[in-house]
């Protein structure tokens, strides 16, 4: 229709240049139209005058008459388009068709594969329509390029999409070869999640416009798919962890599933949900427990519901590494105190972490216990980075700051923000402002500003309530059910003392409140973040209630405590920490590792010899050079191609001259076949999107054909520029006579004729 | 605007039942009380005895072999054994505690029972005296093993001979009917808390001032014992054939001998530590 009206295909409007090929100047034509339609109205005028035809429908007649004469005009200076196009027979283009196992999806139109409907399409003439102006090269993309002669060797077999790479080798093909355009024909599924800007920037650079034919449905009608699982890469033995488990649906809105956690064959957790409506963007978190000291490959699914089209996207796999590693936490408590008591008792369970306690029993005697030695810590609190810095987490009970020197409370913060240690502050007649915190170099640690006043500490009874935040931390979760946590925090035994800790800083974050019998509301325990660690304030010496004032059986105060210290020191780093952007990489071979060094002082070492030894499957043993990073110091880099799918343990060791400054342990997994069925859907968006942005065009399969003529119309390969005559458009004929007509019916109408 | 009344009614009862959760939850933790007393029938309070602080040694009140309570003297009830060299014992003790360690102490005990109620899992350190004539019902021994199981603790002391042993174990084995007693090895932590108390002598009550021996009955020789919990902690330290209690009450008699109390203190300080840090 489009072509009917002006003469030449849309995209020839779109892509060339307007020009007007008579040579006389613009402004002329410009002021002859004002000419015209000055004489015009002067000759409207003056039949007005004369009673022949005055108001609007002399306004009418005017306006047509210019509008005609105007067009004559325009017709008169010889209006072009300028377009470059491709030079026939002298041009290649490129087919590129998605051979991956996504295109064998049956929903195209009478339950066909994606796959013989662009092998329909491209046998309906397309092929040929180019061939007849073209050198035509087919490719079909898999995991890589591949050229192949016909399209019975399309298998959509290909475990992976990876439109990017594919579009990278046809442009470099392009430096050697007149590549005057692109066809891609496929469902847009790509498993990296789109095509990199770079790749755009090159395509663009080179001018060639890629066309996209799209097949497949854009929307599934009934399918649950994961689109996603966090979990923590690591974690300290028997921690309660949290799985953020985000999915779509469509077809199932308001139905109950069931989303299962398994490491092996073993549940973890089980957790039922409602959906929420169609294509709404859901998360639930999952919590579980991280068992032992090892590798856990946790297996999150959703069990498929009847009648779903795709049940394989509804299982992703994740890692995470349970460290054998015990971290110590050193507590220094100022007066022998029931708080000190009941935390040592309710942490002695807990094999994941090695408390050693300093108790000031007299003002000159300090008993020390869970030392490694009878020599650790005999001359008191550390003094020295090496000697404090072996210990992961801090905890301070009721100890004024002035017990500690200036250089060990710089000591301290360097704790935090270089080591990434964690510091807990409890409530005390001598901590926090009364114990002239206020006035120490840690004051900038708090997550809170102290109180300018003293007797901030309490003996005043008080319940304790979760707050927002509160609900949803995994320090205070002692029941699985969020309402029900929330209510068993309510029913906890009073808390006997309280300390006011003043207003928390931004960034801080309230997860318990107190609420004191005399009235009111006071943050009980706070946490933040602080440079590489973190840091706590749990206001009270007053919990112990919670153990002696509740039956054995109840362990809200064990799993309090053992929760918040863990949130201590589980992400405390080592002198060498590991990780890797993606622990499961799906149908890919290429994995990055990246290494923190930092020395005995945990100074970043940009100067160590950082090495990845690698072991996998099939007796894989492999020792890699880390690069030191650029930009980031004391950070090393390396990239790795898994040779074959399975397990890899990569550790990294650091060195600095003889000596070791650490190691430590990343576990990757390589998975095939998985990446195809997620996100099976037309990726509609990111065709279109690639189509535009090169120049190119977007087609359904319907409209396909066209293409054979669209496409000549290119400023890559070898092309010519054309002038394409626009005066004798038969939109412009038919505008001068519907012009004359309207008028004619008019003036029938209004009898003025 | 004035709220409709019913809205009035649920605002007032809402007030109300939370006003009386937090009465009562607080009404579990009892108030110091003075009890009349074997020795002492009227000893002056100190001036500061219901400031709040966080730690005092609670007085087990018993019901003992003699028929207290119930038993009465003419117009008078019983005081029981229970208040053996109390309060003046308590409040020596209480002065030691302030003046030897950085324990908060409060300078008065408290008396607790083991009546059912919450109150005395409010005070973790529970001392007994002449738990040779104690006479726990099994309700009352199931209690104080509840106590001791969620981390309380129990020292007990001034019982003499094998008759008050076996009168002391008869109770004790309600409390423990799967445990037994052990001596307490001088290596354990108990006695190096603050004071290095491996070297120990048999410290005598006032009948020492009078008699000149160290023993009472056939309790030749001092005992230190206790019951274990799982973890191979102390959670009841037995200190039979001796009387610490009188040492530290008769502490400021300058006929009582010095190095008698000083070990006395020195003994309950540990033991007082060691509770607080296991």
């Amino acid at each position: 229709m489009f072509e009917f009206f002006f003469k030449y295909p849309s995209p020839v409007f779109s892509k060339g240049s307007f020009v007007l090929l008579s040579g006389w100047p613009l402004w002329l034509l410009f002021a002859l139209a004002a000419a015209v339609a000055a004489g015009l109205g002067f000759l409207v005028l003056k039949r007005a005058a004369k009673g022949h035809v005055t108001g609007l429908p002399a306004v009418a007649i005017w306006i047509m008459q210019t509008a005609l004469a105007a067009i004559l005009l325009f017709m008169l200076w010889h209006p072009a388009l300028s377009i470059a196009t491709l030079k026939p027979q002298q041009n290649i283009v490129a087919v590129v068709v998605d051979d991956s196992a996504s295109m064998a999806q049956n929903d195209e139109a009478g339950g066909a594969t994606r796959k013989a409907a662009a092998e329909n399409v491209l046998n309906s003439g397309l092929i040929n329509a180019l061939r007849q102006k073209f050198q035509v090269r087919l490719y079909r993309m898999t995991g890589a390029l591949d050229r192949f002669d016909k399209l019975e060797q399309l298998t959509a077999t290909a475990t992976s999409t990876h439109i990017g790479d594919g579009l990278k080798q046809v442009v470099a093909d392009a430096a050697s070869l007149p590549i005057g355009a692109v066809v891609l024909v496929s469902d847009g599924a790509d498993n990296t999640g789109g095509v990199d800007l770079e790749t755009i920037a090159e395509i663009r650079r080179q001018r060639i416009p890629i066309h996209t034919i799209g097949f497949g449905k854009e929307q599934a009608e009934r399918d649950i798919e994961l689109s996603d699982v966090q979990v923590p890469a690591r974690a300290l033995p028997d921690s309660r962890l949290s799985a953020v488990v985000s999915f779509q649906q469509r077809g199932f809105s308001g139905q109950k599933a069931k989303i299962t956690l398994k490491d092996g064959g073993k549940v973890l957790a089980q957790q039922q949900v409602t959906l929420k409506n169609d294509g709404v963007a859901q998360s639930e978190p999952v919590l579980f427990s991280a068992g032992t000291a090892g590798v856990r490959a946790v297996e999150i699914s959703i069990e498929p519901l009847s009648g779903e089209v795709n049940a394989k996207n509804n299982l992703v796999t994740r890692l995470v590494n349970v460290d054998a590693r015990k971290p110590r936490i050193l507590y220094l408590e100022g007066e022998p105190r029931w708080e000190f008591k009941f935390l040592r008792r309710a942490v002695e369970d807990d094999r994941t972490i090695d408390l050693v306690t300093m108790l000031r029993t007299t003002q000159n005697k300090i008993y020390r216990q869970g030392i490694a030695n009878a020599d650790e810590l005999k001359d008191g609190f550390p003094t020295k980075v090496e000697e404090l810095f072996a210990f992961d987490g801090l905890i301070f009970g009721s100890v004024d700051a002035p017990y500690l020197t200036p250089s060990q409370q710089t000591l301290i913060k360097d704790f935090v923000d270089r080591r990434g240690g964690g510091v807990l502050f409890l409530g005390g007649r001598d901590a926090l402002a009364d114990g002239g915190w206020k006035q120490s170099g840690d004051m900038e640690l708090l997550p809170v500003v102290l109180p300018d006043r003293k007797n901030t500490f309490v003996r005043v009874g008080a319940t304790v309530e979760l707050t927002g935040a509160g609900r949803d931390s995994l320090i205070t979760r002692l029941e699985e059910d969020p309402a029900k946590n929330f209510e068993r925090w309510k029913k906890l035994p009073y808390v006997m003392n309280f300390q006011d800790p003043g207003e928390p800083k931004p960034g801080a974050v309230v997860l318990v409140d107190a609420i004191p019998t005399t009235g009111g509301r006071v943050p009980l325990l706070i946490t933040q973040n602080y440079g590489r660690g973190r840091t706590a304030i749990f206001s009270t010496g007053g919990s112990w209630r919670w153990q002696m004032l509740q039956p054995l059986a109840d362990k809200s105060h064990e799993m309090f405590y053992q929760q918040l210290l863990r949130w201590l020191v589980a992400d405390t780093p080592r002198r060498v920490t590991t990780s890797t952007p993606k622990q499961v990489i799906s149908d890919e071979s290429h994995a990055t590792i990246r290494a923190e060094v930092r020395d005995r002082t945990y100074l970043q070492a940009s100067d160590a010899k950082t090495e990845a030894h690698v072991l996998g499957p099939g007796g894989i043993a492999e020792t890699i050079e880390m690069r030191p990073d650029p930009i980031e110091q004391g950070v090393f880099t390396a990239d790795y191609t898994t040779p074959k799918p399975g397990s890899y343990l990569v550790e990294v060791v650091a060195t600095r001259g003889t000596e070791e400054l650490g190691r430590d342990t990343i576990t990757l997994r390589r998975e095939d076949g998985v990446a195809e069925n997620f996100h099976t859907q037309q990726n509609r968006e990111l065709l279109e999107k690639l189509s535009s942005e090169t120049g190119g065009r977007y087609y359904k399969p319907q409209d396909a054909q066209r293409l054979g003529t669209d496409i000549s119309y290119s400023e890559a390969g070898i092309n010519i520029r054309e002038t394409l005559d626009l005066w004798d458009m038969p939109i412009l004929f038919l505008l001068l006579i519907a012009l004359r007509a309207a008028e004619w019916v008019f003036r029938r109408k209004w009898g003025v004729i | 605007m004035r709220s409709p009344p019913f809205m009035r009614f649920r605002t007032v009862l809402t007030a109300s039942i939370l006003g009386l959760a937090a009465w009562g939850a607080l009404q579990a933790q009892k108030p110091f009380k003075e009890y009349p007393a074997i020795e002492y029938g009227d000893f002056p309070i100190p001036p500061d005895a219901t400031t709040s602080h966080e730690w005092t040694r609670a007085r087990l009140r018993y019901p003992d072999v003699a028929g207290y309570p119930g038993r009465t003297f003419g117009d008078f009830g019983f005081p029981g054994y229970w208040t053996m060299d109390y309060p003046r014992a308590d409040r020596h003790t209480l002065t030691g505690v302030r003046r030897l360690t950085r324990i908060d102490a409060r300078s008065v005990e408290q008396v607790v029972s083991l009546d059912g109620s919450d109150d005395i899992y409010n005070w973790p350190m529970l001392y007994g005296v002449e738990v040779g004539y104690w006479n726990l019902p099994l309700d009352q021994a199931k209690q104080l093993r509840e106590y001791l199981d969620r981390g309380g603790f129990l020292m007990v002391d001034d019982f003499h001979g094998t008759r008050e042993w076996d009168i002391f174990m008869s109770s004790l084995g309600r409390v423990f009917p799967d445990r037994q007693w052990a001596d307490i090895p001088d290596t354990d932590p108990i006695f190096n808390t603050l004071y290095d108390a491996r070297e120990r002598v048999q410290i005598p009550g006032a009948q020492f001032l009078q008699t000149g021996r160290t023993y009472e009955r056939d309790g030749y020789q001092a005992h230190w014992r206790a019951m274990y919990d799982d973890r191979g902690r102390v959670v009841v330290a037995i200190c039979h054939n001796m009387d610490m209690g009188d040492a530290i009450e008769h502490s400021d008699d300058p006929h009582y001998p010095e190095n008698m109390a000083s070990n006395a203190y020195r003994i309950n300080m540990n033991y007082f530590v060691y509770d607080l840090t296991h």
